[in-house]
């Protein structure tokens, strides 16, 4: 006898009943819950990010000095000039590059050497020391060093983030390889697993959480080292804006370079969300999953 | 029974675990000691005995997941020595895989064999409709009922048609209706197909009602004590198994001869 799965009657109550009925609102309140919780958390942001604007404008001259902390309507006209004639958009391009090429080497390295160390246990065991030791030394303080060996122009700010990204990510991707159930690789070899679909379909899905936090944790750190290496020496990039502002006593300015940034980075944060919320959609712990009406 | 040359076979099987005592020493225990075995094609064979008496152990061994300390454990005439992918394993915990909706769990097995996915949509189907699951085929396993789990654990392994399917405890944590509903399914997927079962459980009367033969361990570290030949004719009613004539004898003994051993493992306790 053939068994097949007739699509029309799945899960359901008998059409009519009440029990049909109860189906029915229990969708419409699911989605209205949905559409309150996303607008729910819209408005709290804007309130929050409104109420700390205007927290530092009224504070600002009153309860701080203003040549110390600016304020964000000076600070509005600041952006908006540089972005007229000091070219914040074309210094922004080259930070933008540095830190996002920086980042995807570092984080593409980091993921390949851990799974390649990780699955290995005496390479693992050798190495662990050593990666404990590069990433105890302050990375930050190669950057003169990579601008030594690769010269004043980006490739050396693509160095410092992709060495700032590549140790948190290695690390991270390692302890996720390591915490994955060691039954979930029994019976999945006994089901005739090959080494790549174990590594695809089982450790890889299974070390997600770990892997995305350290993606997300690498994003701003990519970020520090282009601008490190932009204040080290360059002649363009936000970096070299906010080390002229300071050199000018510009706060407004200042704070203009440090808010360009912190847009940049919070986009590059969304993108890694986006991504760990679709590979993580399993999990109810994460992303798009609510708890049940 | 089928007659003919036995597809698994322990040979003086004996298995040895390092354990750790509370300041950190190690020493080993025994898990299994002097195990003989011989299980023919076809059969369904259950091994029932204490807790901790290596019933768990042998199956790893079968399936080679880690091998004897000595003796040997042979596949169709030949040792075990690496992972036996012509077995299909349902191990105690369901181990579905958190990631997967219940659909590309089930099918996992296929996809690793590398089936093209037409031909693995369609097998999966009637499968999860087999165990009546349809409907919950895009849900993850978090969202499945414990007795939904397991269905979905026993036909992600009997969807490749391994040759031995080997379970342990599958349907332990289950209500004792499940139980008995899953019990016939099993007995229904599997007639007529000629595959090996080997069954682990602690509920004699699941055993009696399943098994061709049941193997009896006694208390840790855990040797074959007996074996039996399960007194009832097939097809069986699972239902009820208590009305066969032949069954209240057989329990009686089948129990007598366990109690000994879990009473002997209290006493040692005290
Ligand atoms: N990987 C391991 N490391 C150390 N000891 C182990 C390991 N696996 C099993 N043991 C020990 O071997 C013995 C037998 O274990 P096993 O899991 O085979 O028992 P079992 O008969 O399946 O018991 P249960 O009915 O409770 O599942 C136990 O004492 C257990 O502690
Ligand atoms: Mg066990």
């Amino acid at each position: 006898m053939a068994y097949t799965c007739d699509n029309q009657t799945m899960k359901g109550a008998v059409e009519g009943s009440r029990g049909q009925q109860i189906l029915r609102e229990t969708e419409i309140r699911d989605g209205a819950l949905e559409r309150k919780h996303n607008r729910d958390t819209r408005i709290g942001q804007a309130l929050l990010g409104l109420g700390l604007f205007l927290l530092w404008e009224l504070g600002s001259g009153t309860l701080v000095d203003q040549f110390f902390v600016s304020k964000p309507s000076k600070i509005m006209e600041s952006v908006w000039g540089m972005l007229i004639k000091e070219d914040l958009l074309y210094h922004m391009q080259f930070t933008v590059t540095e830190a996002l090429a920086g980042y995807l080497i570092g984080a593409s390295a980091g993921l390949l050497s851990g799974f390649l160390l990780a699955r290995i246990d005496l390479v693992y065991r050798i190495v662990q020391p050593f990666i404990i030791g590069f990433y105890g030394i302050p990375r930050i303080a190669l950057a003169p060093l990579f601008i030594l060996w690769f010269g004043i122009g980006i490739s050396s700010k693509i160095a410092v983030a992709a060495v700032m990204t590549f140790f948190i990510v290695l690390i991270n991707t390692i302890a996720g390889i390591r915490s994955v159930p060691v039954q979930l690789l029994q019976v999945t070899k006994v089901m005739g697993a090959s080494e790549w679909d174990l590594n695809w379909k089982v450790i890889f899905p299974s070390a997600t959480p770990f892997i995305i936090a350290g993606l997300q944790i690498a994003v701003p750190q990519a970020m520090i080292g282009a601008i490190v290496g932009e204040f080290i020496s360059s002649n363009r990039g936000v970096g070299h804006l906010i080390n002229k502002a300071s050199g000018w006593l510009d706060t407004p300015g200042l704070f203009a370079g440090i808010f360009a940034l912190m847009i940049v980075v919070l986009l590059m944060n969304y993108g890694v969300t986006v991504i760990g919320n679709r590979l993580m959609r399993w999990n109810p712990k994460y992303g798009n999953m609510r708890e049940p009406v | 029974m089928p007659a003919g040359k036995p597809v698994i076979e322990a040979k003086d099987v004996f298995r040895a675990f390092i354990a750790r005592a509370d300041h950190g020493k190690r020493y080993p225990i025994l898990a299994l000691q002097d195990a003989n075995l011989a299980i023919e094609k076809g059969e369904f064979v259950s091994f029932v005995g204490p807790s901790g008496c290596g019933k768990s152990t042998l199956l790893n061994m079968v399936a080679g997941i880690f091998q004897p300390t000595a003796g040997e454990i042979l596949y169709k005439g030949k040792p075990v020595t690496a992972i036996n992918t012509d077995v299909g394993y349902m191990t105690q915990d369901d181990n579905l895989l958190p990631w997967r909706t219940l659909r590309d769990n089930v099918e996992v097995a296929l996809e690793f064999q590398g089936m093209p996915a037409a031909q693995r949509h369609e097998r999966a189907a009637e499968y999860i409709a087999k165990v009546g699951l349809c409907g919950f085929e895009n849900h993850y396993p978090h969202e499945l009922s414990g007795g939904m789990r397991k269905r979905c654990a026993l036909v992600r392994t009997l969807i490749y048609e391994p040759d031995i399917i080997l379970m342990d405890e599958p349907f332990g944590p289950l209500d004792a209706q499940t139980r008995v509903i899953l019990q016939d399914e099993l007995l229904k997927l599997w007639d007529g197909t000629g595959k090996t079962i080997v069954f682990v459980t602690h509920d004699l009367v699941e055993a009696i009602a399943l098994s061709d033969r049941i193997v009896l361990f006694s208390r840790a570290p855990g040797r074959i004590k007996q074996i039996y030949k399960v007194p009832l004719s097939r097809p069986r009613d699972v239902f009820h198994i208590h009305a066969e004539p032949e069954f209240p004898a057989f329990f009686d003994q089948l129990w007598r001869d366990l109690k000994e051993e879990i009473t002997e493992v209290e006493l040692r306790a005290k």
